[in-house]
């Protein structure tokens, strides 16, 4: 097992400007094999200019790894502008102490990030694979898409604590989501398939879906004036009115199923 | 004297061009045929005077050689700039700011991205059913306003091209037109309509959910109260829809930046192509500045992308709402600020100006206002449409040519743009060595 401790040094957001750094090339495959100074090396974007690993960051790294499956980055500091965190990330593992920027998880195909915090937004954008573990709340657009994108996420696991934001699981297609607290609007926007569950409550979800499944366990504020109700249905003893819909999108297209407490 | 026929008014996105000038003197005197804001622009009113740098918390008045290679320096040592407004000047100046924007790897946004930026989204994900507004005057027989008040902010719009104009099918103007209009308040377009439906605030995606689920036949699922309105109206509306010869929506702030924004303008699109079952219906954003359709157009034909992209990483990268100017500022992400043909010290949040006065900002623009409060390097230019000439697209992205009207000693912004991209590329070059 191999530890690659990457802390963020004070000085880079200390300033005037919060100038956020890009670290889609420090992922535990894109690492793997290289030694503390190679590490250090390694280019990351810091505004238009890219700058070593070792400049922005401390690195250390304790261990050995024999495969990419062994390897763990635990990223410290203050990460809050810190984005791209995990992207594109194909095995292995990220840990994140702290509140991660934007596009944490995106594009991952697999291994497992857990944010110790909250996540900015587009948090698992366009995730196919692995697990996305977020302690804290996530913002607008979780497991959504880049924009102009007609797929969000396709596979893998999610898991938030705390809240989400606006559009979680906006074109979703595959892969599973739980939410612990609340969402705010149109969770599971232009949902095609996939699971999401909502512990807590959920506002207008479900617009434009096509397929796919959404459980609220909690209340549904501004329910769609566009879904069909079909019957009632007992899920973990708890009785559930189902919808179907979003006949917005015709009723051929309205094969997205909508659970309801 | 001399009078100017066929004169095109610089002002909002109607882009009028049967206005009628008279110059004396090299001023103009006497404006005919423009509304009363268009009007007082064309007549002209205070300038900056003089190109200017902030020394000690003041303003000193300097030459435009010295306020172009400052903005230079500034531009050039950035590590995260932006470029933003574009809006109220030409689409060339606009394609020399991008070729800027690309050579010091900054975010370039314009005044869409708090204005019918998300309609641009919307558009991206759906398409956009729409029509010039030459064709609405001619044929148009149900016009709709959604969230947009044209008798206050686009005062000849009813006149010229929608409700009150007269065209080729439409030689009776507004007898045999209707006129619905959407508002959470009884608007002075309102007073006019047909048929005003009040809908609650922030309810607008669910109302065009259940519009579209009566277009398509399903009202057995559609609740008695959609937002407020009662079924009964929505039936009522769709049953005008329907019959119509040629429909058209206008939608306007009131509906992009609600509950819902980007998504809202997606489900009224998405009306349109309901509606589309029955007869022929269109849509089209209420633009505001009268080049803001052109920015878009010089951005997208330039970058790929209409607004908010990142040319940071040497590609274009763009995510409204990441590198949107007022998320980028509030997030305290930039450290140096171009604002030219806008005005975000009266229009952005007083958090993003907080940031504004921590980090060199320079202003391109003809008129004072709250952003030359802060800016340290001000740069004054030449009217476009009244002492420039140049390009601009209409609401409907008609492109239309300004006129120059006076002479002026003002650098046109095309001009300034172009010297202070030399000056950073010889900044680059002497770097480079």
């Amino acid at each position: 097992m191999q530890t690659i401790r990457l802390k963020l040094k004070e000085e880079i957001t200390s300033g005037n400007a919060k100038i956020p750094i890009d670290v889609d090339s420090l992922t535990p495959d894109k690492l793997f094999g290289k030694n503390e100074a190679e590490i250090k090396a390694v280019k990351v974007w810091w505004g238009n200019r890219e700058e070593n690993t070792g400049d922005l960051f401390d690195v250390s790294v304790e261990g050995e790894a024999g495969s990419v499956e062994e390897v763990k980055i635990v990223m410290e500091g203050d990460l809050s502008r810190v984005k791209h965190i995990g992207d594109g990330m194909k095995a292995g593992e990220i840990e994140a102490i702290g509140d991660v920027d934007m596009h944490c998880g995106a594009m991952m195909t697999g291994g497992k990030i857990t944010v110790r915090g909250n996540a900015d937004c587009w948090a698992g954008r366009e995730m196919r694979g692995g697990e996305l573990i977020i302690e804290g709340d996530a913002g607008d657009n979780l497991c959504a898409m880049y924009r102009g994108e007609m797929t969000g996420m396709t596979g893998g696991k999610v898991t938030v604590g705390g809240n989400a934001g606006e559009c979680a699981g906006q074109y979703m297609a595959g892969g599973e989501i739980l939410i612990k607290g609340n969402t705010s609007i149109l969770t599971g926007l232009n949902m095609k398939g996939g699971k999401i569950t909502i512990e807590g409550d959920a506002v207008m979800p479900g617009a434009d879906m096509t397929g796919g499944e959404i459980t609220v366990k909690g209340k549904v504020l501004d329910m769609m004036p566009s879904f069909r109700f079909v019957g009632t249905t007992t899920i973990e003893g708890e009785e559930y009115k189902k919808y179907i819909g979003d006949l917005a999108m015709t009723e051929k297209r309205a094969k997205g199923v909508l659970y309801v407490r | 004297m001399v009078e100017i026929t066929d004169v095109v008014c610089s002002l909002c996105g109607c882009v009028c061009d049967d206005i009628v000038v008279e110059v004396e003197d090299n001023k103009v005197t006497k404006v005919k045929g423009a509304c009363a804001v268009g009007k007082s622009k064309l007549m002209g009113h205070g300038r900056i005077e003089s190109p200017a740098i902030r020394e000690n918390g003041e303003l000193r008045d300097c030459s435009y050689d010295e306020a172009i290679k400052e903005a230079a320096e500034i531009l050039a040592a950035a590590r995260r700039p932006l470029l933003y407004g574009w809006s109220s000047t030409v689409c060339e100046a606009d394609k020399v700011g991008i070729e800027l924007a690309e050579e010091i790897g900054a975010v370039i946004d314009n005044t869409a991205s708090v204005c019918h930026g998300p309609s641009v989204l919307a558009i991206q994900d759906v398409g956009l059913p729409s029509c010039t507004l030459g064709e609405v005057k001619n044929r148009a027989d149900l016009v709709i306003y959604w969230g947009a008040n044209p008798a206050a902010a686009h005062a000849n719009h009813m006149k010229r091209y929608s409700y009150i104009s007269k065209g080729y099918w439409t030689e009776e103007g507004k007898k045999n037109k209707k006129l619905i209009v959407v508002d959470v308040r009884k608007t002075a377009t309102a007073k006019m309509a047909d048929v005003f439906l009040q809908i609650e605030q922030g309810k607008d995606y669910l109302v065009f959910s259940a519009l579209r689920a009566l277009l398509y036949g399903y009202e057995d699922v559609v609740p008695e109260v959609v937002g407020g309105i009662p079924k009964k109206d929505l039936l009522e509306t769709v049953k005008m829809m329907k019959e119509a010869k040629f429909g058209i929506i206008f939608f306007g702030m009131g509906v992009t930046h609600t509950r819902g924004r980007h998504n809202n303008i997606v489900n009224a699109i998405q009306t349109t192509r309901a509606a589309h079952t029955h007869t022929k219906f269109n849509i089209m954003p209420m633009r505001g500045h009268y080049n803001v359709a052109g920015i878009n157009q010089v951005c997208t034909w330039e970058t790929g992308y209409p607004f908010a992209v990142d040319l940071s990483r040497g590609y274009a990268w763009y995510n409204p709402g990441e590198q949107s100017a007022t998320d980028l500022l509030i997030r305290r992400e930039c450290d140096a600020a171009l604002f030219i043909a806008s005005d975000p010290g009266a229009h952005f949040p007083g958090e993003s100006i907080r940031h504004l006065a921590k980090i060199p900002v320079i202003q391109i623009d003809p008129f004072p206002n709250p952003t030359t409060e802060f800016a340290n390097v001000v740069i004054p230019t030449a009217i476009s449409g009244i002492e420039a000439e140049g390009n601009v697209y209409r609401m409907d992205n008609i492109p239309i040519r300004l006129r120059k009207l006076v002479d002026t000693e003002y650098m046109a912004d095309e001009e300034i743009l172009e010297r202070i991209l030399e000056e950073v590329r010889a900044i680059k070059e002497k770097e480079g060595e």
